[in-house]
């Protein structure tokens, strides 16, 4: 067998770069606490203004300010190796992710098809050259002993033991792939390279460092194997259903709608996720497929309520043509958390859980035409209450009696025959988003006994009305 | 309309982030809106209530002393102070709330008021609560209850009225109005949002549960508070405030009485002591001279009434000097013939040139100021004596209420503001360290804010309002308040941060106003520095010095002083000072105690240093403003550089009495905070004037009095220090070795780390002997040599992060046994792998197993040995040769592990290198006339910014010969920051300066040549 070790260096920074217009201009990557942000990552330019991985946000600050910065995201990291793993798999049946930033293919098997190994290496790096991301290639007859070349060397490639063995000889320490501390002690005891090491008696390196630094020797040398992890392709939920018969009415596709439902609440609870949105195709024979996507505001599996609201999205949709197949496809599958559901359910037959008739409303009228209300702290009435769609509780304030429901823009209000009932309650408050309100509010009954709830500015002006009480 | 009101429920700005405006704010406008009176109730504490008593004084506005307390699940009350024994009753009720949980927090229970006697405290009931409540304090309180209602606007103020107003009737309790005041004007309302955002950790905006809904709670008008309360209400005010009559000049202060044994009263005892002091002190009988002057004092002190204060401090000192704790008193009263025999000083004040007079008068209200620096390492042990002597009921430590500086008040403002971190982080940086004003729009931008944003504004404008606020009580670092009554009968006392530490509610200046007497139990490593020099030469040579037998006024140590030869030594071994010394050439003591005091901002801004040195260097007559101005200056050439000579100034030339020039030096000490210095400044002009001196004159002197203010040195302290200062340089230059070893084993402490002072001790030419474990103690030591100075081995306390215990089994085991190897050595000292490891990265090894190579090898072999086998020998393992560490290696692994290294200096490595560069070395530099171009490079250090020299950077350059001093002007700092803040290892170009023996690099172009040294471990001392 014969891998290639694929690294690359910069990953984090090389997945911001190729977003970035401007890629020669400074940019850091900083991780870290709040209160101590740390330079991660540093590009070309950023370099040259002295700026340097390891160092703080403010000591970076102190030197320059001309820089860009943005978060380093381990799960973006995570994302542009699972991006890599794919292209590689295209080359590649046995691609691993085992050692962090770096890519292992198997090309033995692939030679053949491939070209020799030089055309092969030439294509591998212009492929990803063209995909923005820099990159370390070596070749050798065992998994680690690629990774550990790429250390030290780019283009390396090493397809004999003995070579190999003369090439890990020289190597530096440090670059073996042993725990840091191990690396650490060898160096500080004169060891500088490898040969060096495997110079001395196995008793005596065993009896001073643990098992797995000679595990890790052996394994270089290919006296052991390396057990890897292989990539798997990502799990979708992709089921397409072929009609017997061009299909016309709504009703005919609720079979095959009810089947795909269930198949995926199935798939889904294989794999102990949810969905939370996913689109329904309709194909034609000629015209583009219909898209029905169904969008829902928590997670669900249950394939009653997903058939339910598929239907309703599917009614509302004016078949353009006969329908040849169907087909789900489902990309976004997060973990599910069940509802809590009762020991015993009382619900009557009749009922609809709350959820599903949320979930009808929304399909029926609109998404926008369903919003929750939530009350907020705050002593301004207008800001009082907010639409939501995330139902969110915190600790009020005590506050009068108020009416339920205001008024979008306070009414100027007729003075004459008003009976004030109670107040000036005074409302100061807002400075901080510069819509500081200072106001007396009062009780107020018109001639016709309606009550209201009105308002004065304490600066003067006009008696606003702000809203009735029902 | 002739409305009358006290305001009786006010919180000031000691309750911390609740209240929003200063006990002067509060008295002033309660002044200007016509009250009657104004009481100060701050959350469980009494904290501010000598500022709101200075305050009330100073508008004429009566102070009624109160608290306002929540008792756990119960009540909230105002509790007002009738008469002293109130006063005493809710000093105790707070201390034991605040001791019963931790610090900065209360916990109030009902029992408190179950148990204590409540007579003179007057109570009003907030309500809320249930009518059971109010029965229940009827029946503590009686006829001194009142129900309080609180009327602010809210959402129908009539229909609480009426509640409330029932309530009073139903239970029988009679109503008053009061305001819940949290701010003096409305104008603070977004202060006090934000404050109270800040106190629940959240954005304003998130806080709005918390938040007042209006601006209501400050001092309104009494025209609002007539339409918002009936009159009768209103009128209750009146009736209580009249009741409360007892202010804090009630209180009296008693000293301990244990301190004098039966038969005795203190003034007898404190001669008898002082008898016996004068025969310990001069065994061969007491000269005429001192005999004079101690009547003379003890005639003073009795007249004051000061015999318990020198008492308590020689009771302090007794106990240290006979643990054999070094200390040394310094203040306004130290500097006595009477300290000076009771132990409280080393300085004999007959030997040197001051006046007790000058620091203690018949006529000056002062109290005496005594304190006293101990050994930093051993203060501890001096601070737990005295709270086992007395009692915690009886000595507590004084506090200090920290204000928010321009950082901290941004910080906070800007987080309640909802500014992310990173911002927050970046606007703060803006300030400087300890400012206390906001940063200016031009920093703004600089650092890329746009000042004008709304968002911005806001937090400026709250920032400012905020810097200078109270923040928390923190504990004194060693002023300790002793009393004959029990201390909470004076003053709330509360739990410090640290176990076993109670403070009082009040600070120093807190203190001075009411008249309590406190000592100054503070921590000074130059004395344990001594302390251990005195060891090491009483071990190694069977001499014991003190500093009072050290030869006085020795002729080579000033010759040593005037060269600058002074790393280590106490005061005079920095950066300044040693520019100054040959320039100065101290040859009596008390140059030298101008010496310590010269080199302060005071004297540096008020432009004082360059008159001496020009009149000294007779370079300029000396002449004095005036005839009867000479005794005063005489000492100082004609050159104000003292505190107490502008006392004597005021007195002399503008006709002060003693009792106003010591309002006048408290007013120096404290014009950056109150700002009171203007009435002296015209005072002092006009009568300066009418007796005829010149107005430049007076103006420059008014400019030194500003200038004391912030860094003033009282002559008494200058003097204490000196002291001080003579001993250590004493010992530098007669027992090298011994203190060199004394200052790296008391280290932390003083301007110089050990590799900085072993350098100094191998330029010095002393032998220094490496770590080795078959020789060194914890401690570096003392060893034989053939020269005349005994050779330094370096201690295991040098070898970074190892731990004492392990050093300590290491000296044990040795007694027992010298080691046969390394397996015995970890064996017997039971070292783990760590210590081990650390051993061998040291070379503390190589005289068992060689170089650290072998070391590391050997150490990674040792494997743990059940008991059973411990007497059996090691496995045999095959020899192996493992390569020789480079000289480079070596260096490296000495700096990083021990910080300082006995092979070559960095820079001899670097030499070639650096020549081949035309760099010169600082041996070179001393050939080198002024004014020439030179090259240097060398270590970097130390950087230092003085707040003195506008922009100005000092760097201290080091190579194998000695340090360079580099002068970095604004300009230069600003373009080559990068270089200049990065720089291990710094080339300077630039040229040379020198003047009377102070030689300075003026620094043209600084280039980076840290590379060179990859890897070496260099510490500087940065910006300190």
């Amino acid at each position: 067998m014969l891998w290639a070790c694929i690294l690359l260096p910069q990953l984090a920074m090389d997945g911001i770069l190729r977003h970035c217009d401007d890629a020669a201009a400074p940019l850091v990557l900083l991780a870290g606490p709040p209160q101590r942000r740390v330079l991660q990552a540093v590009n070309a330019a950023a370099r040259k203004l002295g700026l340097k991985p390891g160092q703080s946000l403010v000591a970076a600050q102190a030197l320059t300010h001309d820089f860009a910065t943005a978060d380093y995201d381990p799960l973006m990291i995570e994302r542009w190796q699972q991006f890599l793993a794919a292209w590689g798999y295209g080359y590649s049946a046995q691609v691993s992710l085992h050692y962090p930033r770096c890519l292992l293919l198997e090309v033995h098997s692939s030679l053949g098809l491939f070209g020799p190994w030089p055309r092969f290496e030439t294509r591998l790096r212009e492929e990803l050259t063209d995909l923005g991301f820099r990159h370390r290639i070596t070749l050798a007859p065992n998994p680690a002993a690629a990774r550990v070349l790429a250390n030290a060397h780019d283009g390396l490639a090493v397809t004999d033991t003995a070579v190999l063995h003369q090439a890990l000889g020289v190597l530096p320490i440090e670059r073996l792939g042993l725990p840091r501390e191990v690396s650490t002690s060898l160096v500080r005891m004169g060891l500088r390279h490898l040969h060096q090491l495997l110079a001395l008696p196995r008793d005596s390196l065993a009896r001073r460092f643990p098992a797995q630094v000679l595990a890790q020797l052996d394994t270089l040398l290919g006296h052991r194997p390396l057990p890897l992890e292989f990539y798997r392709p990502p799990d979708v939920f992709d089921t397409r259903i072929e009609l017997n018969f061009e299909v016309e009415s709504h009703q005919a596709l609720l079979f095959p709608l009810r089947r795909l439902t269930a198949d995926l609440a199935a798939f889904l609870a294989g794999r102990d996720s949810g969905v939370q949105r996913f689109s329904l195709y309709l194909e034609h024979r000629t015209l583009p497929d219909s898209e029905v996507p169904v969008g829902l505001l928590s997670t669900e599996r249950e394939p009653a309520m997903l058939f339910e609201l598929t239907r309703g999205r599917l009614e509302h949709l004016q078949l353009p043509a006969p329908v040849l197949a169907v087909r789900l496809l489902a990309r976004d599958l997060p973990a599910f958390t069940p509802a809590h559901q009762a020991l015993f359910d009382e619900r009557p037959q009749q009922n609809v859980p709350w959820e599903q008739l949320r979930e009808r409303l929304r399909a029926r009228l609109g998404d926008d035409a369903v919003v929750s209300l939530s009350a907020r702290a705050d002593h301004r009435p207008e800001c009082a209450w907010r639409e939501s769609s995330l139902a969110h509780t915190e600790p009020l304030p005590q506050v009068g009696l108020r009416p339920g429901w205001l008024l979008s823009t306070p009414q100027p209000l007729r003075e004459e025959g008003l009976l004030t009932l109670a107040g000036p309650e005074r409302i100061e408050s807002g400075w901080w988003d510069g819509a500081d309100a200072r106001r007396d509010y009062y009780r107020v009954q018109t001639a016709t006994g309606q009550q209201g709830w009105a308002f004065r500015a304490l600066t003067g002006g006009p008696l606003l009305l702000h809203g009735w009480f029902a | 309309m002739n409305v009358e009101y006290a305001e009786l429920h006010c919180l000031s700005n000691f309750s911390f982030q609740r209240g929003v405006s200063s006990a002067r704010e509060l008295f002033e406008r309660a002044k200007r809106q016509g009250y009657d009176a104004l009481a100060i109730t701050d959350e469980c504490s009494l904290a501010g209530i000598v500022r709101a008593w200075q305050a009330s004084k100073d508008t004429g506005l009566p102070l009624i002393i109160g608290s306002e307390v929540q008792i756990e699940g119960g009540p909230k009350l105002v509790l007002l102070v009738e008469n002293l024994t109130g006063y005493q009753a809710l000093c105790q009720l707070i201390t034991r709330a605040r001791r019963r949980a931790e610090k900065g927090r209360y916990q109030a229970l009902r029992e408190d008021l179950s148990e204590g006697p409540l007579e003179g405290m007057l109570a009003i009931w907030l309500p809320g609560h249930a009518d059971t409540d109010g029965r229940w304090l009827l029946e503590r309180f009686r006829e001194r209850l009142w129900l309080g209602i609180e009327l602010h606007r809210g959402p129908d103020d009539a229909l609480q009225l009426r509640q409330c107003l029932a309530q009073a009737s139903r239970l029988g309790i009679p109503a008053v109005a009061c305001g819940d005041v949290h701010m003096h004007a409305r104008g603070r309302r977004a202060l006090q949002d934000c404050m109270t955002a800040i106190r629940h950790h959240l954005p304003v905006a998130e806080a709005g549960c918390h938040l007042f809904p209006n601006g209501e709670r400050h001092l309104r008008s009494r025209e609002e508070l007539a339409q918002l309360y009936p009159a009768d209400l209103l009128a209750e005010t009146l009736r209580i405030s009249q009741r409360c009559h007892f202010q804090l000049d009630q209180l009296k202060y008693h000293y301990p009485h244990e301190l004098v044994p039966p038969g005795h009263d203190t003034t007898s005892w404190l001669r008898k002591l002082v008898e016996d002091g004068s025969r310990w002190r001069w065994p061969d009988g007491i000269p005429e001279k001192a005999r004079a002057q101690l009547e003379h004092e003890l005639e003073l002190i009795a007249d004051l009434h000061y015999e318990s204060y020198f008492l308590t401090v020689h009771d302090i000192v007794r106990f240290a000097r006979e643990r054999g704790i070094l200390c040394q008193g310094r203040g306004s009263a130290a500097n006595s013939s009477v300290c000076f025999v009771l132990g409280i000083t080393e300085l004999d004040p007959v030997r040197s040139k001051l006046l007790f007079e000058r620091f203690l008068s018949r006529e000056r209200n002062e109290p005496p100021d005594i304190d006293v620096d101990f050994e930093h390492d051993r203060r501890e042990e001096v601070i737990q004596y005295v709270f086992q002597r007395y009692g915690r009921n009886r000595a507590a430590l004084t506090a200090v209420a920290s204000s928010y500086r321009a950082t901290g008040a941004l910080r906070d403002v800007a987080k309640a503001l909802g500014l992310p971190p990173d911002q927050i982080n970046a606007l703060a940086g803006c300030c400087g360290r300890w400012s206390e004003h906001i940063p200016d729009d031009s920093r703004l931008r600089e650092a890329g804010f746009d000042p004008d944003n709304p968002v911005l504004r806001r937090v400026l404008v709250l920032t400012d309002a905020l810097i200078g606020f109270p923040r928390h009580l923190s504990q004194h670092p060693g002023g300790f308040v002793i009393s004959e009554q029990p201390l909470d009968t004076l003053v709330p006392i509360e739990n410090a941060s640290m176990a076993d530490r109670t403070v009082i509610q009040w600070d120093k200046d807190d203190l001075d106003a009411v008249g309590l007497l406190k000592v100054d139990v503070l921590a000074l490593g130059m004395l344990s520095a001594i302390r251990r020099c005195f060891d090491l030469i009483e071990h190694y040579r069977g001499t014991r010095w003190t500093i009072a037998t050290l030869p006085a006024e020795d002729k080579p140590t000033y010759e040593m002083i005037s060269r600058a030869d002074t790393v280590g030594v106490f005061q005079i071994e920095s950066r300044a000072q040693m520019a100054m010394l040959p320039r100065l050439r101290p040859k009596t003591f008390y140059d030298l105690v101008i010496q310590v005091a010269i080199v302060r901002p005071g004297p540096i801004q008020g432009d004082m240093v360059h008159p001496y040195l020009r009149r000294r260097n007779k370079e300029e007559e000396v002449d004095y403003p005036s005839e009867e101005l000479k005794p005063v200056f005489e000492r100082t050439l004609g050159v104000p550089l003292f505190q107490e000579q502008v006392m004597e100034l005021a007195i002399v030339a503008a006709e002060y009495t003693p009792d106003e020039a010591d309002k006048l030096r408290r007013a120096m000490a404290a014009w950056k905070r109150h700002g009171s210095l203007e009435p002296h400044r015209v005072r002092l002009t006009e009568r300066m004037l009418a007796k005829g001196y010149q107005p430049d004159f007076i103006a420059r002197i008014f400019e030194q009095i500003k200038g004391f203010g912030s860094y003033g040195f009282p002559e008494s302290h200058a003097a204490s220090f000196a002291l001080l200062t003579y001993a250590s340089c004493w010992l530098k230059r007669h027992e090298p070795a011994a203190f060199a070893c004394a200052l790296i084993n008391s280290w932390p402490m003083g301007f110089y780390n050990p590799d900085q002072i072993l350098q100094d001790a191998r330029r010095h030419r002393l032998e220094i002997r490496p770590v080795d474990v078959r020789h060194s103690d914890w401690d570096c030591s003392l060893e034989p040599s053939r020269q005349a100075q005994p050779a330094i081995r370096l201690g295991l306390r040098m070898v970074r992060g190892f731990r004492e215990a392990d050093a300590q089994r290491i000296e044990a085991a040795r007694q027992r046994q010298p080691f046969t190897d390394i397996h015995d050595l970890c064996l017997r000292a039971e070292l783990e792998p760590r210590a081990r490891e650390q051993l061998a990265d040291a070379g503390a090894l190589r005289g068992l197993v060689g170089h650290r190579h072998r070391a590391r090898w050997a150490v990674a072999g040792i494997e743990p040995q059940l008991p059973l086998f411990a007497s059996l020998p090691a496995p045999e393992e095959t020899f192996i040769n493992l390569p020789l560490p480079s000289v480079g290696e070596d260096l490296f692994n000495d700096y990083a592990t021990l910080g300082t290294t006995l092979g070559p200096h960095p820079l001899l490595l670097l030499r070639d290198e650096l020549k081949a560069r035309r760099c010169r070395s600082s041996r070179e530099l001393s050939t080198i006339e002024h004014g020439r171009p030179v090259s240097v490079a060398g270590l970097v250090i130390g950087r230092q910014r003085p707040q003195t020299a506008s922009g100005v950077i000092f760097v201290t350059l080091e190579d194998e010969f000695g340090m360079v001093n580099v002068v970095v002007w604004r300009d230069l700092a600003e373009r080559q920051r990068r270089p200049l803040i990065q720089s291990q290892l710094l080339r300077v170009d630039g040229h040379l300066e020198s003047a009377s023996g102070v030689r300075h690099l003026i620094a043209g172009r600084l280039t980076d040549l840290t590379p060179l040294l990859t890897g070496l471990d260099v510490r500087s001392r940065d910006f300190q």
